[in-house]
C-alpha cells in the first residue's frame, strides 16, 4: 500500500504531481493513518473539482468550513470562545483588511448601528474595506515582507522595497488574480548587469525579490519553492534532504531554470546548470517531473512559472490558501505556514482542501477569500477564552511570561483549532498606519530620492524598530528598546504635547464636551472602543483633578499617552 | 505589578545627577592614569558580596577559521599563509596576528576539538547558541537567556541579558529568549550602529567617539515632560494594563508588559549610565579600538561591572554587520582583518577586567558556529567545516595556559578529545555557577534542561576554585 501523499489534482488531473514518499517507516504509518481519517465527503467534493461545477459564493464557503470547524470542536471536545463583541470584530476586521485601526466616527457608526451583529452588515462592511486603497497598501506590505523576508542579503533587497511595494500596490488596486501575479514576478524582465539605465528602476518593480536571492539560481528556486509551494527544497542544495525524498539533483535541476535570468530568448531545450561539489551538471526538471515542456516563445523562466501555477500543480493553490488563512487567523491549516510536506499534514484537511479548491475555482481571487474567511464564525470569536475559570491570578510579570509561552496547553489546543482567535501583535507597518490614524499626524511626503535612498521618513523609522519579523505575530513580544522608542519617542511626544496634537487638540477644545466625553473620545480614537464604567471613573477623576500640571488639557495628554503606550494598542485582538 | 510599585516615587532628575554624585565621591580626580582613577570603583565591584559572577560572549559571526587562528597547521598543504607566533606559554603557538592575546595566553584555554554536524549558519547558529538542534514546535532560548535566569537579579536596574550589535537576520530565535518568556530577551544596543568609525574629532558629533548607535535610545522623556508627569503617567499605564491582562496571558500581552517594566527601570535608575563610554579615558577607548566592536567590548566591561550576568558582543564584520568570518573567498584577506579588530579588542577587555578585579569572576567565551575547511578552495578561501573547529575559554572559572583536544596533521578530523556543542555549555555552565542539568518549563509541556543531558563538562579546564 503506497502511503503516498493523495494525489491532490484540482483539474483534469493529467499532469499529477506526487510529492516524494516519506522515508521513515514512522512517517509512513503516520502519513497513512492521515490519509484514512480524510472523510468521504472531501473525496467526493474533489472528484467534482473542475472549475464551474462547485463553485461557492464566499458565504457559503464560510458556512461550509464553520460547519466542518464545529465538528472538530465536538470531536476534541473544545468550547469554542464567545463571539467577540462589536467593537473587537470592528477593530479587527480593519487591522486584517486595511492595516489599520479604524476612525472614531467609523467606531461610532458601526457600534450606533443596531445591526452591528448583523451578517449582511458585516459583509457589506469587508466589501467596503476591500474598495478602499488602503487595502492593496496593507496586502502590498505583507507580501512585500513574504517576498523579502529571511534574505541572505537583506540590505540589497531594500534598495528596491518601494518599488516592490509599489508593483505589489498596483496589482492588488486592480486585483489581479493571484496566479497572475506570480507569473508576473516571476517572469519579469531583468535587465543585464552593464545595462545601468535599469540596473534600479524607479518606477514599480518586483526586482527586490530576486535581489533579496542575490540573483542566485538556487536561492531563487528556494525562495519561490517555499513562497509559492510551500515546499521546502533548500535543506537538499547542499545534501539530500534529511526527511523527504528530494534529493540534491532535484534542488539543482530546479534551480536551472534560474540561470541566465536576463536572457528573454526562447528556450527549446532544458537549460544546464553546474552542481558544486558534485561536479557535474544537471538539467532544468520540474520538482519531481522527468522532463519539462517549452512552448513555442517560452523563456526558462516562462516556463517554470507555467509549471508552479498551473491548476494541476497540487502545491499552488493550498500555499496560498494557506497563507491568506494564516493572515487573518495568525495561525495557518498548515504549520509552518511555507512547509506543506507530507510529514507535516493539515490541522483540518477538508477545511484546507476545500479552501484551496474554491480559490482555484474562483480563479485565485484574493478578494473572494478574504471576503470568505471573514465571513466564518470563526474567525469572528473572541481572543478570550470560554475557560475563563483557567485564569491564573494576576501576580508578577513573570507568572505572566510562563503562562503566556508554556504550560497552558488547552489554551493551545483552542488556538490550534481555530476555536478563539489568538492574540498577535500588530506589524510595524500597522503600528504605525493606526498610530497615524489616532493621532492625526501628519505623514510627510517623501520625495523620490529618499524613495531610492530609503530610510529618512518618520515611517521607515518606526518600521526598522519594530520590525521584528522574526518570530510569528502570535510570538512576537515588545522590546525594551520599543517600549523607550514609544514612552520618549518624538512620535509619541508631538501625539501627546497638548498643544501640538491634532486629535488632543480637537478633544480638548471641543465645546459641547464633557470630561466623559472627552475620555471616551479618546479611547474610540486609540483602542476603537468606549471606555467601561471603572475606566471612566478612574480616567475621569484623574481629567479631572488636572493630574501633577493642575490642567485638564494636560491630563488629558496624559490619558493619551496611556492608551497609546498600552498592551491593548499593540495587539490585534 | 508588585515589584513595580516598589519604585520609589524619588526625587530622580535623570542620570546625571547619579554620575555627578560618582564624580563628587572620586574627589574629582578627572583624567589621569584611567586605572588609578577607577581603583576605588575597582575595588567596590570586586568585593561585592552579591556578586555573582558573569559571562561574556564573543560571538564570531559566520564561522572563523580555526586554521589561521587558534589551530595552525604550518608546512601542511592546507596550512595557508599566516605564521605561527609563540605565545606566553611554552608549546602553544596561534595565529600571528593575534599578538596581544598571546602575550594574555596563560589566562586562555583553546578547545581545538569542536566537532558537530551542523553546517549550515541557521541551524548552526542555533545549535550551537542554543545547545539543541532545532527541532519542531519547541522554542530553545539562547544561552545568554539561560544564564541570565540562573545568574541574574529579578531587581536589577540593567536588564540581565545585553546583546551588543547582533546580526540577527540569519536566526532570530537564535538570539530570543524562547520558552523562558520575554522577561528574558537581551537588550539589544547598536544593532544598527556603524562598524567603523576613524574617531576624529573634526567637531562632527558622530565621527567624533566611535561610539554612536551604542547608546540606548530615547532613555528619558522628552525635557517637557516633568518627573511628575512622567511617573503619572505610568501609573495610569499600568492601570490600563492590568485590566487587559486578565484572562489574556499570551505572549504578546506579557511581554509587552514585562518590557515596559523593564524600559521603566532602566530609565529611572542610574544604570543607564553604564552606556555613557564618553565617561571613559581616551586613551582606554584607543586601546580598545576605536571601531564598534572595540568599543563594544569596552561597554562589555562596563555592563559587567555594574553586575550584569551576561553581555554578548558580535563581531560580523569590518564595514558592515553580517557573517562577516564566512569567508569562502580571499580567507586570508578577511581574517587578517578582522583578527586586526579582534586582537586588541579582546586583549584590552582581559587586561581592563584584570585591573578591576573581575577577571577572575569573569569568563569569556570565544566562538561562531562552525569551523572552516583545512582545504583551500578555488577562491584563495574555505568553506564550512563543522567536523573540527575551535572555540577559546578565558577568564574565570577556567585553568588558563591549555590546549584541549588535537586534530590532524592536516586538520580534517579530531583526533584527540572530541568536544560536542552541549560539552561546551555544560563547562561553560559549571565554571559559572550554574548547575547545566537545571530543569526550565518548556513551550511542548515538558521541562527541558539547560544543557542537553548527555553533555560532560570539561573537567580539566575548570579551575579548582569556582
Amino acid at each position: 500500500m503506497e502511503p503516498a501523499r493523495p494525489q491532490l489534482a484540482v483539474g483534469n488531473g493529467a499532469e499529477v504531481f506526487s510529492a516524494p514518499r516519506v522515508t521513515s517507516v514512522v512517517q509512513r504509518v503516520v502519513a497513512f493513518a492521515l490519509l484514512a481519517t480524510i472523510p468521504s465527503i472531501a473525496l467526493a467534493e474533489r472528484s467534482s473539482a473542475p472549475s464551474g461545477a462547485a463553485r461557492l459564493d464566499p458565504y457559503q464557503l464560510a458556512a461550509r468550513i464553520d460547519v466542518l470547524l464545529a465538528a472538530s470542536w465536538q470531536r476534541e471536545e473544545i468550547t469554542p470562545a464567545p463571539p467577540a463583541d462589536p467593537a473587537e470584530f470592528l477593530r479587527r476586521v480593519h487591522l486584517d483588511v486595511v492595516g489599520r485601526i479604524p476612525s472614531v466616527a467609523e467606531v461610532r457608526a458601526f457600534l450606533a448601528d443596531e445591526s452591528a451583529d448583523d451578517e449582511a452588515h458585516r459583509h457589506e462592511l469587508v466589501d467596503r474595506l476591500l474598495r478602499r486603497g488602503a487595502f492593496a497598501a496593507n496586502f502590498a506590505n505583507v507580501w512585500r515582507d513574504l517576498l523579502t523576508a529571511g534574505a541572505p542579503d537583506a540590505a540589497a533587497a531594500q534598495m528596491g522595497t518601494p518599488q516592490l511595494e509599489t508593483w505589489l500596490r498596483l496589482r492588488f488596486t486592480e486585483n489581479v488574480p493571484y496566479d497572475q501575479l506570480v507569473r508576473d514576478l516571476l517572469t519579469t524582465p531583468i535587465a543585464r548587469p552593464d545595462d545601468t539605465a535599469q540596473a534600479t528602476p524607479v518606477g514599480p518593480s518586483p526586482l527586490a525579490f530576486y535581489a533579496a536571492s542575490q540573483n542566485k539560481p538556487e536561492q531563487l528556486a528556494a525562495s519561490a519553492s517555499r513562497i509559492f509551494l510551500g515546499v521546502q527544497v533548500q535543506c537538499a542544495q547542499c545534501h539530500d534532504h534529511p526527511f523527504t525524498d528530494w534529493k540534491q539533483q532535484d534542488f539543482w535541476s530546479l534551480a536551472a531554470f534560474f540561470q541566465n535570468l536576463q536572457s528573454d530568448t526562447a528556450v527549446a531545450a532544458a537549460p544546464t546548470i553546474a552542481v558544486p561539489d558534485l561536479n557535474t551538471t544537471v538539467s532544468a526538471r520540474f520538482l519531481g517531473q522527468r522532463e519539462p515542456t517549452f512552448e513555442p516563445g517560452e523563456t526558462a523562466r516562462d516556463a517554470l512559472a507555467r509549471w508552479i501555477t498551473s491548476r494541476d500543480n497540487p502545491y499552488f493553490a493550498r500555499a496560498a490558501a494557506n497563507r491568506v488563512w494564516h493572515q487573518f487567523f495568525g495561525r495557518g491549516l498548515v504549520e509552518p505556514v511555507d512547509d506543506l510536506d507530507p510529514s507535516n499534514p493539515p490541522s483540518h484537511p477538508e477545511v484546507f482542501e476545500l479552501l484551496a479548491e474554491q480559490f482555484a475555482a474562483h480563479d485565485y481571487d484574493v478578494k473572494y477569500l478574504v471576503r470568505a474567511i471573514t465571513a466564518t464564525r470563526a474567525y469572528q470569536l473572541s481572543s478570550r477564552s470560554a475557560r475563563v475559570a483557567h485564569a491564573p491570578p494576576h501576580g508578577d510579570a513573570s507568572d505572566d511570561a510562563e503562562n503566556g509561552s508554556s504550560g497552558d496547553t488547552n489554551a493551545d489546543a483552542e488556538v490550534r483549532s481555530f476555536a478563539r482567535m489568538p492574540i498577535r501583535r500588530m506589524t510595524g507597518d500597522q503600528m504605525f498606519d493606526s498610530f497615524v490614524q489616532a493621532t492625526a499626524l501628519h505623514e510627510d511626503e517623501m520625495p523620490i530620492s529618499q524613495l531610492l535612498f530609503g530610510e529618512n521618513s518618520a515611517r521607515d523609522d518606526f518600521r526598522r524598530k519594530f520590525a521584528d519579523e522574526s518570530l510569528p505575530s502570535t510570538q512576537a513580544a515588545t522590546s525594551i528598546l520599543q517600549s523607550l522608542s514609544m514612552m520618549d519617542g518624538r512620535l509619541t511626544a508631538d501625539a501627546t504635547a497638548f498643544d501640538a496634537s491634532e486629535t488632543l487638540v480637537a478633544v480638548a477644545n471641543a465645546p459641547f464636551l464633557d470630561t466623559a466625553d472627552r475620555v471616551e473620545t479618546l479611547f474610540l480614537a486609540a483602542l476603537s472602543r468606549p471606555p467601561s464604567s471603572d475606566e471612566l471613573d478612574e480616567f475621569c477623576q484623574y481629567v479631572d483633578g488636572g493630574g501633577p500640571q493642575q490642567d485638564a488639557g494636560a491630563a488629558l495628554a496624559d490619558v493619551f499617552w496611556a492608551l497609546l503606550n498600552s498592551a491593548e494598542f499593540v495587539v490585534n485582538h | 505589578m508588585a515589584r513595580y510599585n516598589r519604585f520609589a516615587d524619588g526625587i530622580f532628575d535623570g542620570a546625571l545627577s547619579r554620575r555627578d554624585l560618582l564624580r563628587l565621591s572620586a574627589a574629582g580626580v578627572l583624567g589621569g592614569c584611567w586605572s588609578g582613577w577607577l581603583a576605588p570603583l575597582a575595588s567596590q565591584a570586586a568585593t561585592d558580596s552579591r556578586r555573582r559572577g558573569s559571562c561574556i560572549l564573543l560571538w564570531m559571526n559566520g564561522g572563523p577559521s580555526q586554521m589561521d587562528t587558534f589551530d595552525l597547521k604550518p608546512g601542511n598543504p592546507n596550512g595557508g599563509l599566516f605564521k605561527e607566533i609563540a605565545t606566553s606559554v611554552p608549546g602553544i603557538r596561534i595565529s600571528e596576528h593575534l599578538p596581544q592575546l598571546a602575550r594574555l595566553m596563560d589566562h586562555v584555554a583553546i578547545i581545538r576539538s569542536m566537532s558537530t554536524k551542523e553546517g549550515d549558519h541557521a541551524r548552526a547558529t542555533r545549535f550551537v547558541r542554543t545547545g539543541y538542534r532545532p527541532v519542531g514546535p519547541v522554542e530553545y532560548p539562547t544561552f545568554g537567556s539561560l544564564v541570565a535566569k540562573e545568574l541574574g537579579r529579578d531587581d536589577a536596574e540593567l536588564p540581565n541579558f545585553v546583546s551588543i550589535a547582533p546580526y540577527r537576520a540569519i536566526a532570530p530565535s537564535a538570539f530570543a529568549p524562547g520558552f523562558l518568556g520575554p522577561q528574558y530577551a537581551p537588550l539589544i544596543v547598536g544593532e544598527t550602529a556603524p562598524t567603523n568609525n576613524a574617531g576624529n574629532n573634526d567637531g562632527d558629533d558622530n565621527a567624533k567617539s566611535g561610539d554612536d548607535g551604542l547608546q540606548v535610545a530615547d532613555l528619558a522623556p522628552p525635557a517637557a515632560v516633568t518627573t511628575a508627569t512622567s511617573q503619572a503617567r505610568v501609573k495610569l499605564l499600568d492601570s490600563l494594563n492590568t485590566r487587559f491582562s486578565a484572562g489574556r496571558h499570551q505572549r504578546p500581552v506579557a511581554g509587552h508588559v514585562t518590557a515596559y517594566q523593564q524600559a521603566v527601570r532602566l530609565m529611572r535608575s542610574g544604570a543607564a549610565g553604564a552606556f555613557k563610554l564618553d565617561d571613559e579615558p581616551a586613551a582606554l577607548r584607543d586601546a580598545y579600538g576605536r571601531n564598534r566592536f572595540g568599543q563594544s567590548c569596552l561597554l562589555a566591561r562596563r555592563l559587567v561591572e555594574r553586575g550584569v550576568p551576561f553581555v554578548e558582543v558580535t563581531l560580523g564584520g569590518i564595514t558592515s554587520n553580517g557573517l562577516g568570518w564566512d569567508t569562502h573567498a580571499d580567507n586570508f584577506d578577511g581574517v587578517r582583518q578582522l583578527s586586526e579588530v579582534l586582537d586588541p579588542a579582546w586583549s584590552t577587555l582581559m587586561t581592563d577586567l584584570k585591573s578591576r578585579g573581575l577577571l577572575y569572576s569573569t569568563l569569556i567565551v570565544w566562538m561562531g558556529e562552525f569551523g572552516r575547511t583545512p582545504k583551500i578552495n578555488d577562491n584563495a578561501g574555505r568553506d564550512h567545516y563543522p567536523q573540527a573547529w575551535s572555540t577559546v575559554l578565558a577568564g574565570g572559572g577556567i585553568k588558563g595556559g591549555q590546549v584541549i583536544g588535537r586534530t590532524s596533521a592536516d586538520g580534517s578530523e579530531v583526533e584527540d578529545r572530541a568536544v560536542s556543542v552541549p560539552d561546551l555549555l555544560a563547562t561553560v555552565c559549571t565554571a559559572l555557577g550554574i548547575d547545566p542539568m537545571k530543569q526550565n518549563d518548556s513551550n511542548i509541556g515538558r521541562p527541558i534542561r539547560i544543557v542537553d543531558p548527555k553533555a560532560q563538562p570539561i573537567r580539566e579546564i575548570l579551575s579548582k576554585v569556582t
